[in-house]
C-alpha cells in the first residue's frame, strides 16, 4: 500500500514536471504576443515595445523565463500582464464565483442522472427507457449556446424575470431574499452545466445496472423470492456503483475548468472566461497558472480515483 | 434506497425553483423603482482593464476615464478644442538660429549677431514695402534679440569596443544665437529668412567646428552631436494654459499646475510603460508659471501637441513618488518596485471628473456616482453604472428589458430597429476604414494602373449592400470622413471591369489562350490574405478574388491567424496584398502610415507608399498650427493618396444605437424654468455629448416640433 502511494506520487511529479514544461513551451512558442504589444496599434512605438518586452522579461532566453515564471508562481509572485494584479488573488476569486455553479451542476448531475438510470435499466426497453435514450441523445446533440439561449428567451419572455449575472442588478435586499435570488441565478446556468452531464452519466448508469441486472446472484434473490425493490436497490444497485465512486476523483479537474460559453452567455464572471481572455490577450502569467493548477488537480483525481478503487474493490490490492 | 433516490432530486428541483419567488420582475426593477429613473446604465462586451487615462488602451477603460477625469481641453460639437480645466491659452513660437560668420549674406557680406540683428529689424521695419511671403514671416516676428555665445559640458555614455559603457565627454563651444518670438507658429519662417539671408545661410552652419570630445577616439561621432547639440535652427513652439481655479479633485483636494506637470512626468517616466509616451515625447519643458499657469515648450513642431492635453489629469498628490513609497509601505510591498501601475488607484480611480468612482467588481460592473462639486455643475443623474455584458445577445435582452439604456445595433437589425417607436436611434460613421492593400515593391503592383485597375474591378457598392447590409459608406482617402481634413471633391473610384482590362492592357496584360491575363508569358498572379475573426474581411476576400478572376486575374487567397498575418506577413513585410483596417483619431497627422521613412520591417508603411510630394505634405500637416492651412494640405495629399491608389480604399462602417425614448437633455435657466429637449448628436455622430445634462423621464415627452 505505502509503496504504491510513493511509486504514484513520483510519477505524478515527474508528469507535472513535462506538463509545465510542455505547456509553457506551447504557449510561449506560440505566435501572438500580450495584448499589451499589439504591433498594430500606431500609439506603440518600436521603443515602446521593446521596453515592455523587456519588462515582462520576454527578450530573455527560453529557459530563463521559464525560470521566471516557475519561480514567481510558486513564490505567489506572479502577476497578470494584463491589469498587474496577483495571479493567484485573481485565479481564486473566479474560483468562489465557478463554485456554486460547479456544486450545484454537479449535484443536479449526480442526483437526477441515478434515478433515471435505474428505472431505464429496471424498465428496459419501456416507453419510458425509450423516451430517455431519445432526450439523453438530444441533449448532448444540441449545441450549448443554442439550448442557453432559448432557456433564456424562454424564461425572459414568459415570467419577465432578470436570469443574467450572479445576482440581480442592483439589488438592495438582504439576507434570506439576496440568498434566494442568487440561486435563482444559478439555477439556469447550472441546469446548462447538468443537462449535457445527466445525459451522458444516465447511459452509463442504466448500462451498467443492465449488466449487473443479467449476473447470476440477481437471479438468485429474484428466484428466492425476495421483493423486485430489494433486488434492485439492494443487491443489484450497490454492486453496479462500483465504477462510479472512482469517477468521483475526475471530477475534481473540473473545479477550475469552468464553461466559456454558458459563463460568457450568463455574463457570470468565473473560471472559464477569464481563461479565455487570458488567452486572447496572451496573458501569459494567468493562463500558465491556471493550466498548472488543473494539471495538479487532474493529477490528485486520479490519485483519489486510485484510492477509492482500492478502498471499494478489493480485487485492486493485489 | 428507492425513495431517497428519488426525494433527493425532487427536493433539491423545488428548493431551486422556489428561489424564484424571491427574484424581483424586470417590471420591479425599472417602472416600479423611481431611482432607477436617475441612473444611466450602459453595458460592454469587455471588463476595464486598468483605469488610469495615461496606461489604459482599452475601450472600457476610457468610458469610464472619459467620466472619472478631465483633461484641460477637450473638443466641442463642431470638434474645436474647447477648454475645460483649462480656461484659455495661447500658442507661440520661441525660434532660434547660430549665427554663421562664414556664410555669405547678399548685399552685406560677413555679419556678426548684432549685424543680422540690425539687418532683420530694418527688414521688419521695411516690410510694409513689400507683401510677399518673406513680409509676412517679418511681420510675425514680435521680438528679437542676440544671445551672446557660451560654452559648456554634455556628458554622455557610449558604447566602446568590446560593447562596454564608456563616459563622453563633449565641450561645446556655441557661438551667438539669434532668438526671436513669432505670434503664431510659423513653420515657413527659416525658409523666407534665408531669402534675405541668402540661401545657404543656414544649410551651411556647420555645427562641429564648435565641438571637443573626450576621449578622442569617439570624434567620428562629431557631425552627429553636432546636429544634436547645435542645430543651425530651432523652433520651439509654446502653449501656455491658463486653469481654472477652485477645480476640486474627488477627495476635495485643489487641482493646480502641478497636477498637470505631474502628469506629463507620469507619462514620461519609463518605469510606468506608458503606451502613451510617443504623444509627448517632443516636449522639451514643462514648466509651471504660477499654480494656474502652465508653460509647455516643445523640441519641434509638432501641431498634433494640442490635442494631447485631452488627456485626463491626475491627482499628483495621491500619486507623486512620496504617496506611492507611503502606499507600498502600508501594504507590505517593495517600494523600489512600486509604480503606478501597482497603486490601488488605478483599481479605485480619484480625477476631476463629473463622476466620482464607487465600485468595481471585475467582469461585472463598474459604479460611479456623479461628483457634487463639479466644476461645471453636476451631471443630472445621480450615477453611470457600465455592466460587462460579454454576449450580444445577451446585451439586447437587457436592453430591451430595461436593465440597460443603451445597445449598439447590428448591422443587420438596423432596419427593423431604426424605425422602432419606442426607442431614439442614433448613427454615424465610425473613424476606421477598410482597405486594400498593396505590397508595392512587388510586381505587378508598382505600376499605378495596375492597382487602379484592381480597384476599378471590385463593386464596393454592392459589398456595402450585400455585406454590409447598408451600413457602411464608401471612402477614397485616409481621412476621417466627418471632418475637414476629408476632401469631398475626390470620387470614388468607378466600378468598371471593361475600363480595368483597358487599363491593364495598357501596361501589357493581355488575354491570353486559357482566358487569364498574360504578359511575357506570364499570368497576372498574386495572393490576397486577411486576418482570421473577422468575418466581414473573409467576405471581402472572396468577393475580391471572384470579380478579379472575372477579368482574368488568377487570384490565391489566404486567411492567417492575427499573430501569424501580422508577425510572419505584414511585419515581414512577405505578402502581395491584403486586406486591413485602420482605426483613426480625429488629428490628420498620417506620418506612421504613409510616410516614406515608415516602410522599414515592423513599420506601418507596409506596402511602401513613397512619394515625395506626399512625404512633404505629411511633414507640413503635422507642423501646421493654422487650421485652414492645414485643411488644404490634407486635401492636397487626399488627392495624391486617391490618385496612386497605394490601397483600394473600401468603405467606413455606420454604427446605429438606440436609447429608450425617455432619457432627454434637461436644462435648467437662471430663473429656475426647466426645459427639455431632444438628444441631438454633434458633428461627428457623438450622441453622448451633452450627457451630463441626460436625465431619464417617467413617460415618453412629446416635443412640439417632431423632426
Amino acid at each position: 500500500m505505502l509503496a504504491f502511494l510513493g511509486r504514484s506520487l513520483i510519477q505524478k511529479i515527474i508528469t507535472l514536471f513535462f506538463v509545465s514544461v510542455i505547456s509553457f513551451l506551447i504557449i510561449y512558442l506560440a505566435p501572438g504576443e500580450p495584448s499589451q504589444i499589439d504591433p498594430l496599434n500606431p500609439i506603440f512605438t518600436q521603443e515602446v515595445l521593446e521596453r515592455f518586452r523587456k519588462e515582462f522579461h520576454l527578450d530573455k532566453p527560453l529557459h530563463v523565463q521559464y525560470f521566471y515564471f516557475y519561480r514567481d508562481l510558486i513564490s505567489g509572485k506572479s502577476v497578470s500582464w494584463k491589469d498587474n494584479r496577483p495571479v493567484l488573488g485573481k485565479i481564486y476569486e473566479r474560483f468562489l464565483n465557478s463554485l456554486p455553479l460547479f456544486i450545484l451542476g454537479t449535484l443536479i448531475t449526480w442526483t437526477l442522472s441515478f434515478p433515471v438510470g435505474i428505472h431505464a435499466a429496471i424498465r428496459r426497453g419501456s416507453f419510458y427507457d425509450r423516451s430517455t435514450t431519445f432526450l439523453a441523445y438530444l441533449l448532448i446533440s444540441i449545441p450549448g449556446f443554442f439550448f442557453a439561449y432559448m432557456l433564456i428567451i424562454f424564461v425572459v419572455t414568459q415570467f419577465h424575470v432578470p436570469v443574467i449575472g450572479m445576482e440581480t442588478f442592483g439589488i438592495s435586499s438582504t439576507g434570506w431574499s439576496w440568498l434566494m435570488d442568487r440561486v435563482w441565478h444559478l439555477l439556469l446556468p447550472s441546469i446548462l452545466f447538468g443537462a449535457g452531464g445527466i445525459a451522458v452519466l444516465s447511459r452509463y448508469v442504466r448500462n451498467q445496472m443492465l449488466e449487473v441486472e443479467s449476473q447470476d446472484y440477481v437471479r438468485t434473490a429474484k428466484a428466492k423470492g425476495l421483493p423486485a425493490d430489494k433486488v434492485h436497490y439492494k443487491h443489484a444497485l450497490r454492486n453496479a456503483l462500483l465504477p462510479f465512486v472512482t469517477m468521483f476523483g475526475l471530477i475534481l479537474p473540473g473545479l477550475i475548468g469552468g464553461s466559456v460559453i454558458i459563463e460568457s452567455i450568463f455574463s457570470w464572471p468565473g473560471m472559464g472566461r477569464m481563461a479565455y481572455e487570458a488567452i486572447l490577450a496572451r496573458d501569459y502569467p494567468v493562463i500558465l497558472t491556471v493550466n498548472f493548477i488543473s494539471a495538479i488537480l487532474v493529477l490528485v483525481g486520479t490519485f483519489i480515483s486510485d484510492l477509492l478503487y482500492m478502498v471499494v474493490d478489493p480485487r485492486i490490492r493485489l | 434506497m428507492r425513495r431517497i433516490l428519488i426525494a433527493v432530486p425532487t427536493f433539491l428541483i423545488l428548493f431551486l425553483l422556489h428561489s424564484y419567488l424571491y427574484v424581483p420582475t424586470y417590471e420591479e426593477q425599472t417602472r416600479g423603482n423611481p431611482e432607477r429613473l436617475n441612473e444611466y446604465i450602459d453595458a460592454s462586451i469587455g471588463d476595464a482593464q486598468i483605469l488610469n487615462p495615461i496606461l489604459s488602451a482599452d475601450s472600457a477603460s476610457s468610458a469610464i476615464e472619459s467620466k472619472v477625469f478631465e483633461g484641460l481641453i477637450d473638443r466641442d460639437e463642431e470638434l474645436n478644442f474647447r477648454g475645460r480645466l483649462a480656461t484659455h491659452w495661447e500658442i507661440f513660437e520661441e525660434a532660434y538660429f547660430y549665427i554663421n560668420d562664414e556664410a555669405w549674406i547678399p548685399n552685406l557680406g560677413k555679419a556678426d549677431a548684432q549685424g543680422i540683428i540690425r539687418l532683420l529689424g530694418d527688414a521688419i521695419r521695411d516690410r510694409k514695402e513689400r507683401e510677399d511671403k518673406l513680409s509676412k514671416s517679418l511681420a510675425n516676428i514680435e521680438k528679437l534679440e542676440a544671445l551672446p555665445a557660451r560654452t559648456f559640458e554634455v556628458s554622455k555614455q557610449e558604447k566602446g569596443a568590446g560593447g562596454e559603457a564608456v563616459p563622453v565627454t563633449i565641450r561645446v563651444a556655441a557661438p551667438p544665437r539669434i532668438r526671436m518670438v513669432l505670434k503664431d507658429v510659423d513653420q515657413e519662417l527659416f525658409d523666407h529668412l534665408s531669402g534675405l539671408l541668402g540661401r545657404e545661410y543656414f544649410s551651411s552652419f556647420d555645427g562641429a567646428r564648435f565641438i571637443d570630445i573626450l576621449p578622442e577616439t569617439f570624434s567620428s561621432k562629431r557631425s552627429a552631436y553636432a546636429r544634436e547639440l547645435l542645430p543651425a535652427t530651432e523652433n520651439n513652439p509654446v502653449i501656455v494654459f491658463h486653469l481654472r481655479s477652485n477645480v476640486r479633485f474627488h477627495d476635495g483636494h485643489v487641482f493646480d499646475a502641478e497636477d498637470v506637470r505631474f502628469t506629463y512626468e507620469a507619462i514620461m517616466n519609463p518605469k510606468n510603460l506608458s503606451p502613451r509616451i510617443a504623444d509627448y515625447e517632443p516636449i522639451k519643458a514643462v514648466e509651471v508659471l504660477d499654480p494656474l499657469t502652465i508653460r509647455i515648450v516643445y523640441k519641434r513642431l509638432y501641431s498634433p501637441a494640442l490635442g494631447t492635453w485631452g488627456m485626463g489629469i491626475l491627482p499628483a498628490h495621491l500619486l507623486n513618488s512620496r504617496a506611492l513609497r507611503e502606499e507600498a509601505k502600508r501594504r507590505g510591498m517593495n517600494p523600489e518596485k512600486f509604480f503606478l501601475r501597482q497603486s490601488e488607484l488605478s483599481r479605485k480611480p480619484v480625477g476631476c471628473g463629473p463622476f466620482r468612482f464607487r465600485e468595481w467588481k471585475t467582469d461585472q460592473y463598474i459604479v460611479l456616482k456623479r461628483f457634487d462639486d463639479y466644476w461645471e455643475g453636476p451631471p443630472n443623474y445621480k450615477g453611470y453604472t457600465l455592466r460587462i455584458v460579454p454576449d450580444l445577445l445577451t446585451q439586447e435582452m437587457e436592453f430591451y428589458a430595461g436593465t440597460v439604456d443603451q445597445y449598439g445595433v447590428e448591422p443587420h437589425q438596423v432596419e427593423r430597429l431604426k424605425n422602432d417607436p419606442t426607442y431614439q436611434s442614433f448613427s454615424g460613421l465610425s473613424f476606421g476604414y477598410t482597405y486594400i492593400g498593396y505590397n508595392m515593391r512587388r510586381e505587378p503592383f508598382k505600376d499605378r494602373r495596375v492597382r487602379q485597375a484592381l480597384g476599378m474591378a471590385i463593386d464596393v457598392d454592392k459589398i456595402i449592400k450585400y455585406v454590409l447590409y447598408e451600413q457602411g459608406e464608401s471612402i477614397t482617402g485616409p481621412f476621417v470622413k466627418q471632418t475637414d481634413f476629408y476632401n469631398h471633391a475626390i470620387e470614388p473610384l468607378p466600378y468598371d471591369p471593361e475600363g480595368a482590362l483597358k487599363l491593364l492592357a495598357e501596361t501589357g496584360w493581355e488575354k491570353g489562350p486559357e482566358g487569364w491575363l498574360e504578359k511575357d508569358g506570364k499570368r497576372l498572379q498574386f495572393t490576397l490574405i486577411t486576418n482570421q475573426g473577422n468575418n466581414l474581411r473573409k467576405a471581402i476576400l472572396s468577393i475580391a478574388q471572384d470579380s478579379w478572376r472575372k477579368i482574368g486575374i488568377d487570384v490565391r487567397t489566404s486567411v492567417l491567424e492575427w499573430a501569424v498575418f501580422i508577425q510572419e506577413r505584414v511585419n515581414k513585410l512577405d505578402f502581395d496584398a491584403l486586406i486591413l483596417g485602420w482605426s483613426m483619431g480625429i488629428e490628420p497627422d498620417l506620418y506612421q502610415i504613409w510616410h516614406s521613412s515608415q516602410t522599414q520591417p515592423n513599420q506601418l508603411n507596409f506596402v511602401a507608399f513613397r512619394n515625395e510630394e506626399a512625404d512633404d505634405l505629411i511633414i507640413k500637416i503635422r507642423q501646421e498650427y493654422d487650421h485652414d492651412r492645414q485643411v488644404q494640405y490634407c486635401h492636397n495629399l487626399h488627392e495624391i493618396i486617391a490618385q496612386e491608389q497605394p490601397y483600394t480604399f473600401l468603405y467606413v462602417r455606420k454604427w446605429t444605437a438606440i436609447l429608450d425614448r425617455r432619457i432627454v437633455i434637461k436644462e435648467v435657466d437662471p430663473d429656475g424654468t426647466v426645459r427639455y429637449s431632444r438628444i441631438k448628436p454633434t458633428k461627428t455622430g457623438n450622441y453622448g455629448f451633452y450627457f451630463n445634462k441626460w436625465i431619464k423621464l417617467p413617460e415618453v415627452p412629446r416635443f412640439e416640433v417632431e423632426g
